[in-house]
């Protein structure tokens, strides 16, 4: 995590050729949701428009909410679900989820909502050919909260997830809790027992166990794997991960019921293993129908620290016990769990494990398919938001100059690249290169120039070794390559 | 007449009824199930397995019998000691255990049987138990009774609908402002909650067969009636589905069980009266 201090922000890098050329919306740290063009230009601001995630509708508008409930008694609890206009007019708002009481707050309803949301007519909310979200009708799903009970997992109060479908006027007629789901994630004894005594115990209103930590949710949308009769991935099946536990699943939204999942144990079999752990994991998805890659699952694999299990060294309580520090972007296929197409340090182009740290995000982040076959990836505790080809090639790179005075850092949940045409109140900006600055000469003012003043032999020296050698072994060295080294 | 009363062992609820049948003056013989008893008990409950409840945790004691009528369970036992089967419908079988009496239903004995009604309520708290109630809204005098005279620890009253359609779900005639009033003394209680199950109407007009359930919408209006009369939008407040297979009447066992989502509606309908409102879960 070598973080010099100081870099560049904004638009770093940008080939127009080869790009997916669109605005990005991302929620800026403590500003609100910020519409950017490729060249960084910031083309509006919400202010003060939360957003968890933020998302552009065709026609201008824009979804979040208008706020966070105090941090004293909820976690990550946003107050409503809004669309606004592109003048900031609210246009649709749901809140009617649960009536909250907080001391010294004004009682109000909270939609609670945390994390995502999906607008009908799109299951995954960016873009895709034919499939664009409703402005002004449809159902949207919700990942919500909900405070309860439930000893079969453990005797603390536990912070759960729920995910709720309402109607554009706010009748809520779909509704599944995930605890009610316990028995079917899988969890082996080990885990049940550390989330038994500890189920990610949080300090917000006294304490509450936020044991599973859904952070995304959408549809799988019409897919091939229905289409040849798999019915695990019905069109209105919903998707979704946790970083707590490491599992992804989808939701039978007819049943209820876990249809498909991974984790929370990749040691359960050869085909997991060699998918890898993956871990404290974001934007689980399926590529939407007419993008590159339909079909199969994208997943920002965070790594950092997650699950319940068995004691370790770096876990005394077996609380958080899988851990590794850095990222991975995969994409594979959910029938085969086989990995088709990755974003690792090893194709970022760093010596693996030793620099492998310089991609990662131990939390939020995401990954976007776009219809170029390129991926809008954000790395996102860095503040760092960049697109690549699917040789790995960077061309668009742009880093958030946005630091919270609350809380200082420069994160990026999670951005969308939207195409020109959803806004259309504004003529497509002007698209300007920028050619990649060559680190190893550019200099800041005042800072001597690159290369040595003076040069001398020294007779007898020998010629650098091909292997490292390092005081850790890396995939550069001649046994690393015959081990092959995992990323994983 | 004879009197028997079978017990367990260590069972402190046959302790209690032994005690109000001694103060009672009530002779009786006792048989103790895995003692001296044990024999008695069987052939008893072989003649008798119809008359006695048995529930998942077992069957529940004390059970009292003279001959010609059986009944299980302390309450029971007890009011049936006090006027034979005058209190039957207030006393029904419970299921709570612990320090809990419950199966106390307010609005199914005879109000003129009140006193006698309390002097086992009175008698049951000052062994230490707590009582728990149920109520559809009648005998609130019976009710305004015992919550003056301190009986009740909990009650959970049965708000049938709205008022338009209360005495055709009960299938009775009923007094409106009884059951205003009624809703107006259960928050009263130490504990309490509202309740009502989504029901199925039965046609009244003649030669009409459809049977429907309540609609979102009564049911909005059965909660703003707990609004209206408690001036309270927060009250615990439950919906529960109706379960066909445990009615009799065979018109309704046609009909499909309401589902978890089908109650997401009525639930809406209910929370913008009773804000707190939940489905219960089965």
């Amino acid at each position: 995590m070598t973080y010099p201090s100081i870099y560049p922000t904004g638009t770093t890098i940008y080939d127009p050729e080869k790009c997916w050329n669109g605005y990005t919306i991302f929620q800026a740290k403590e500003i609100g949701a910020l519409l950017i063009d490729m060249n960084g230009g910031e083309v509006q601001l919400w202010e003060g428009f939360h957003g968890m995630p933020n998302r552009i509708l065709p026609g201008g508008h824009l979804i979040g909410s208008s706020g966070e409930r105090n941090t004293a008694y909820g976690m990550q609890d946003y107050v409503d679900l809004v669309q606004v206009d592109w003048e900031g007019n609210v246009v649709w708002k749901f809140n009617q989820h649960e009536f909250i009481e907080d001391p010294g707050e004004e009682p109000q309803w909270m939609a609670r909502q945390h994390h995502d949301y999906q607008r009908e007519g799109n299951p995954v909310g960016y873009y895709a050919p034919g499939m664009y979200p409703l402005v002004d009708e449809g159902n949207t799903m919700i990942l919500s909260h909900k405070n309860l009970k439930n000893t079969d997992i453990s005797d603390k109060p536990l912070l759960d997830d729920v995910i709720i479908e309402t109607t554009w006027e706010g009748d809520v007629i779909w509704e599944w809790i995930c605890s009610e789901h316990f028995e079917e994630f899988g969890f082996i004894e080990e885990a049940k027992n550390i989330l038994c005594r500890n189920p990610n115990m949080r300090p917000a209103g006294g304490g509450m166990g936020d044991w599973m930590h859904i952070n995304s949710l959408s549809l799988l949308g019409p897919n091939t794997w229905y289409d040849q009769g798999d019915k695990r991935f019905h069109p209105n099946n919903i998707i979704w991960c946790a970083r707590e536990t490491n599992i992804t699943a989808i939701t039978d939204k007819a049943t209820g019921k876990i249809v498909w999942k991974i984790g929370p144990d990749y040691n359960a079999n050869q085909t997991l293993k060699e998918l890898g752990w993956i871990i404290g994991q974001h934007h689980a998805h399926m590529i939407p129908r007419g993008l590159p890659g339909e079909g199969n699952i994208l997943i920002f694999d965070n790594g950092g620290w997650a699950g319940y299990g068995a004691p370790n060294p770096g876990s005394q309580m077996g609380l958080k016990n899988a851990l590794r520090d850095y990222s991975r972007v995969l994409e594979f296929d959910p029938t085969t769990l086989k990995i088709v197409w990755q974003f690792t340090p090893q194709e970022a182009g760093l010596v693996h494990p030793v620099d492998s740290n310089r991609f990662y995000s131990p939390f939020i982040s995401s990954a976007q398919r776009l219809p170029n076959g390129n991926t809008l990836i954000t790395e996102g505790s860095g503040g760092r938001i960049f697109e690549l080809t699917k040789d790995h090639e960077i061309v668009w790179e742009y880093i958030s100059p946005y630091w919270g005075k609350l809380f200082r850092v420069n994160m990026v949940y999670r951005a969308y690249r939207v195409p020109y045409a959803w806004v259309p109140q504004i003529d497509p900006p002007k698209e300007v290169p920028i050619e990649p600055i060559d680190v190893t000469t550019f200099r800041m003012p005042g800072a001597s120039g690159p290369g040595p003043r003076r040069v001398v032999q020294v007779e007898g020296v020998l010629p650098y070794r091909t292997s490292s050698t390092l005081c850790v072994e890396a995939d550069v060295d001649e046994k690393g390559k015959n081990q092959g080294f995992k990323h994983a | 007449m004879n009197v028997t009363l079978f017990t367990a062992t260590g069972c402190a609820r046959c302790n209690i009824a032994k005690r109000f049948m001694d103060e009672q003056g009530v002779a009786y013989a006792e048989k103790e199930i895995k003692g001296k008893g044990k024999e008695d008990f069987q052939r008893f409950y072989r003649d008798h397995r119809q008359a006695i409840r048995r529930s998942e945790e077992g069957v529940q004691f004390p059970i009292l019998s003279d001959g010609t009528e059986i009944r299980q369970g302390l309450a029971r036992v007890l009011a049936y000691t006090q006027v034979g089967s005058g209190l039957d419908g207030f006393f029904g079988y419970g299921d709570r255990t612990g320090g809990w009496v419950d199966g106390l239903h307010v609005s199914g004995g005879d109000a003129s049987e009140a006193d006698a009604f309390n002097t086992v309520l009175r008698f049951l708290k000052k062994n230490g138990l707590k009582l728990e109630f149920d109520t559809d809204g009648r005998n609130a005098g019976v009710l305004e009774r015992l919550l003056e005279e301190g009986l009740g620890d909990r009650i959970v009253m049965d708000v049938k609908g709205p008022l338009s359609l209360y005495a055709r779900i009960l299938g009775v005639p009923i007094d409106d402002t009884e059951i205003r009033k009624t809703i107006r003394l259960v928050p009263r209680f130490p504990e309490y909650r509202f309740e009502t199950t989504v029901a199925p109407l039965v046609p009244q007009e003649v030669g009409s067969h459809r049977i429907r359930y309540l609609t979102p919408d009564e049911i909005g209006k059965t909660a703003e009636l707990i609004h209206e009369v408690t001036g309270d939008n927060r009250q615990p407040y439950v919906l529960r589905p109706f379960r066909p297979e445990h009615v009799s009447d065979e018109r309704l066992k046609s009909l499909e069980d309401l589902t978890q989502r089908d109650l997401l509606s009525y639930r809406t309908a209910a929370r913008r009266h009773q804000v707190y409102t939940e489905i219960e879960k089965l």
